[in-house]
């Protein structure tokens, strides 16, 4: 149904974006049926005969629409199945509530029918029915079609979407367009409504179609000039809930038409109308299914044609949700299996090795079981245990440099710092405090949690400035934030500052933070040399470029991969790099370039370095830790603290 | 990727005056509130054209703290262009400006053309830096000046642009080099055609570049 040349013209566009009369006309999940006389609803919009507008401004839709319900029953009954009406009163009414108040609200001209608010009740059916008759009688002077039927269905369409409710609200004078839209009751989907819709057009016209305007809910008529004269638009959705709306709607929609046009229409709708409002996905588009009027009808070929095109479109859309769905089982398969394998581990973690740290830590079977990741619930205390406290940092020492920072702070905040930073030494990296603020609201901005009035922000704050003061040499440094925020995301705040100056104090962390360049240039050679050995073709590559490691590693090891990483997997990372030491740090870049190679291959310079400066975010633990894995760190026999040492890195402190 | 030339333009700048916002803005046409901090480097590069030609900028976004200062240093070799950002609502960032700047004079290409920006023109209520005094600074040292704001995207697009037209010109004098890359421009793979219009307009000054 979807005809290239419909597409081409107003085809398929997301709802969001769509101007005010595609929003309106979406309200049709099926094709709507225009009345014969009255144009498209886009002709309509822009060129409104007159005697149409004024029939159409007063009723302003919602007014009408409340006590309409229940006449059309009525109506509906005299004409066709007079039972059928009675069946439908429950879902109607339900519908004229919900719809109610907005309509009450937002029309200003509240025409007869509208006294008919109270019409709930079905005894009300009287008033109900009085209304199609003023209705009529307007219509019958106007010489056109009743309005209020129209603002009914109108609107009962258009309240499956709050969106369209609004707008229209705010735009009544397109109510009556909308109002043609409402005729959407044939769901499109449907072959048969195809067929029924082909069927039924030669029938309308004439008095007999009047009068049925006047009586009948348009529902019927709608579907009859439907086929040529009138654009069908459906929602176009992959959202699985919004399908089975549709079809409920489909069918009861079905059984409303053999009904002859019962006004079940707003039954579905009052329903639909809550699962909708929060529906419009990006994948929701608009669909016209048959032409304009101001164009010639689609030839029946080409009507089956687009059918087909349509079907295979949803039934390929269905595959793919099958797709998917077996593809989020396998995932949830899978994490569930990785629950159960932390589960389990950190029973082992607690009752067995824990309490016998340094007899098992250096084990086989202990080295193996950290390797898989540390479980989250003693994820900190290893951290702790494995990083230690050779500095012998005591909470109470913590405590008093977080008190110094805190005066340090407060002098600043009242003497305006400036001058007191420039009068500092540039030894005495306390004057860094005053970068900390800047710092901390960007550090992990995505998370909030170190955002100002985030739940840690005030903690990171802490731990960076008690650093500051307790290592002035070094002061605070950017990349630390993002250290001290993945231990407090993992230990007490005593702990994690204990953990944090610790980690700094290591050979490789204080050569980086201390921006000490000639001993980062020999990490970076040794690293090269490991590079070379297990990536050749890759470090060419890079050589050709005259890409220097600098240009990735810095990022990598000041802020420990947290920064470039997903959090879950830098932390799987931190748990080896606490086992192995600062080669596992370099291990992991090599992992990194490992894992990418192939593309890295075909990338010039400036790719290369946003690619690794960005890593993307898609990056799996598993994969990773295969590719780390398969990074041999012995160069020609010689390990990593060898070769490093050869470049008089390793200089232990 | 065809391109006439690509040049190499460094930011640089105290830290949190906005310097990866403006890369963003520039290279992505959007604000980002809350950036990430940046370590080391990030990279930008976009495509613009200029007298006709295209020329594919290469941006080295450049870590803004002081302890940084001697791994940025490495990183001005082989600019043609550099920003030098500060925030006109941090006076303190305004007077580091001589210290950003000896260093890049130091480092750089004397040819390298600078930019001085004054950032964060959309917080008018909290400036402490006068537009009259980055003008001054920037005619004192022989800087190009313009006030943006890497949030409503205000002067953005100028900045990088007129710096690289600035390039452009001592490039058609033949004040740079375009056959040492150590200057920061590197001739496009197509640049024989362009090549060939540039030692036209240059009556031969640079013929025989390019084949590198």
């Amino acid at each position: 149904m979807v005809g290239p040349d419909d597409a081409g013209r107003d085809g398929s566009r997301s709802l969001s974006g769509g101007s005010g009369q595609e929003e309106l006309m979406t309200n049709g999940d099926a094709g709507f049926l225009l009345q014969p006389e009255e144009p498209p609803a886009w002709a309509v919009r822009t060129e409104p005969g007159p005697q149409e507008e004024e029939m159409r401004l007063p009723n302003g839709g919602f007014p009408h629409f409340l006590p309409d319900p229940q006449p059309e029953p009525g109506d509906g009954a005299g004409r066709a199945s007079p039972p059928a009406g009675a069946a439908l009163e429950e879902p109607l009414r339900s519908c004229c509530l919900g719809p109610d108040p907005e309509g009450g609200a937002a029309v200003g001209s509240p025409p007869p029918p509208r006294s008919g608010a109270g019409t709930e009740s079905p005894s009300e059916a009287a008033a109900g029915v009085r209304t199609p008759r003023d209705c009529s009688d307007g219509a019958a002077a106007a010489g056109t079609l009743c309005p209020a039927p129209l603002g009914f269905i109108d609107i009962n369409l258009n309240s499956r979407n709050t969106y369209e409710v609004n707008r229209r609200r705010s735009a009544p004078e397109h109510l009556p367009h909308g109002g043609t839209p409402a005729t959407a009751p044939a769901p499109p989907q449907e072959p048969t409504d195809k067929t029924k819709r082909i069927a039924i057009p030669g029938s309308s016209s004439g008095i007999a179609d009047f009068i049925t305007r006047n009586f009948f809910t348009k529902r019927t008529k709608e579907l009859k000039p439907g086929l040529h004269s009138a654009p069908g638009w459906k929602l176009f959705g992959k959202v699985p809930p919004r399908e089975n709306f549709q079809k409920d709607s489909k069918i009861i929609q079905q059984e409303y038409e053999a009904r002859t046009g019962r006004t079940c229409k707003p039954a579905p709708q009052a329903t639909r109308r809550k699962t909708f409002e929060f529906e419009p996905l990006s994948t929701t588009a608009l669909i016209l299914e048959d032409r304009p009027s101001n164009l010639p009808a689609k030839s029946i070929e080409e009507a089956l044609r687009h059918r087909q095109e349509y079907d295979e479109m949803v039934a390929e859309a269905k595959k793919r949700e099958i797709k998917e769905a077996h593809k989020r089982k396998r995932i949830m398969k899978e994490r569930f299996k990785q629950e159960e394998n932390i589960a389990s581990a950190m029973v082992i973690w607690i009752n067995e090795i824990l309490p016998n740290w340094e007899g098992m830590r250096t084990t086989r079977r202990v080295r193996e079981l950290w390797w898989q990741g540390l479980p989250p619930s003693v994820r900190g205390k290893v951290w702790s245990l494995a990083i230690g406290n050779e500095l012998n940092i005591t909470h109470e020492l913590y405590e008093i440099f977080l008190s110094r920072a805190k005066e340090r702070w407060k002098s600043f905040s009242e003497t305006n710092s400036e001058n007191d930073i420039e009068g500092v030494s540039v030894a005495d990296r306390e004057a860094s405090l005053e970068l900390i603020k800047l710092d901390i609201s960007r550090t992990f901005p995505s998370f909030y949690i170190f955002q100002k009035g985030g739940p840690y922000h005030d903690l990171l704050h802490s731990v960076l400035g008690a650093y500051t003061c307790y290592r002035p040499d070094v002061g605070y440094v950017q990349g630390m934030s993002f250290i001290a925020a993945v231990l407090i995301l993992n230990l007490e705040e005593a702990d994690a500052f204990i953990a944090f100056a610790n980690l700094l104090n290591k050979p490789c962390q204080l050569a980086f933070f201390r921006v000490d360049h000639s001993m980062m240039l020999k990490y970076f050679a040794a690293f090269e040399v490991f590079f070379e050995e297990n990536l050749p073709k890759l470090f060419l590559h890079f050589k050709s470029y005259s890409l220097t490691p600098d240009i990735y590693l810095i990022d990598w090891i000041f802020t420990l991969y947290s920064k470039s990483l997903p959090l879950d997997l830098a932390c799987r990372v931190w748990d080896v790099f606490c086992r192995d030491g600062e080669e596992f740090l370099f291990r992991t870049g090599l992992g990194i370039l490992r894992l990418y190679e192939d593309i890295l291959l075909q990338m010039d310079f400036i790719h290369i370095a946003q690619f690794l400066t960005k890593l993307p975010e898609d990056i799996t633990s598993e994969k990773l830790f295969s590719c780390i894995a398969a990074i041999q760190m012995q160069n020609s026999n010689k390990k990593w603290a060898q070769v490093s040492e050869n470049n008089n890195v390793t200089k232990s402190c | 990727m065809a391109y006439a030339y690509l040049f190499k333009y460094i930011i640089i700048g105290d830290t949190g005056v906005g310097k990866s916002c403006l890369l963003l803005q520039f290279t992505d046409k959007r604000f980002q509130p809350v950036h990430d901090l940046t370590i080391g480097v990030e990279f930008g590069a976009r495509m613009i054209t200029i007298d006709g030609k295209q020329i594919k900028l290469q941006i080295w976004d450049t870590a803004g703290q002081e302890s940084f200062r001697s791994i940025t240093r490495s990183y001005y070799r082989g600019a043609a262009g550099a920003l030098l950002v500060y925030d006109i609502t941090r006076r303190d960032t305004f007077n580091h400006l001589t210290t950003w700047l000896e260093d890049a004079r130091q480092h750089s290409n004397s040819n390298m053309v600078i930019m001085l920006i004054g950032n964060k023109s959309d917080l008018e209520s909290r400036r402490e830096v006068k537009k009259e005094e980055g003008e001054a600074f920037a005619r004192e040292h022989g800087l190009i000046f313009m006030e943006t704001s890497a949030k409503t995207a205000s002067n953005v697009e100028e900045a990088f642009i007129n710096t690289a037209k600035e390039i452009y010109e001592k490039i058609q004098e033949g004040v740079f080099d375009i056959n040492n890359e150590a200057n920061g421009i590197k001739i496009g793979p197509q640049h024989a055609a362009s090549n060939a219009t540039l030692t036209g307009n240059q009556g031969g000054q640079q013929a025989g570049g390019g084949c590198c």
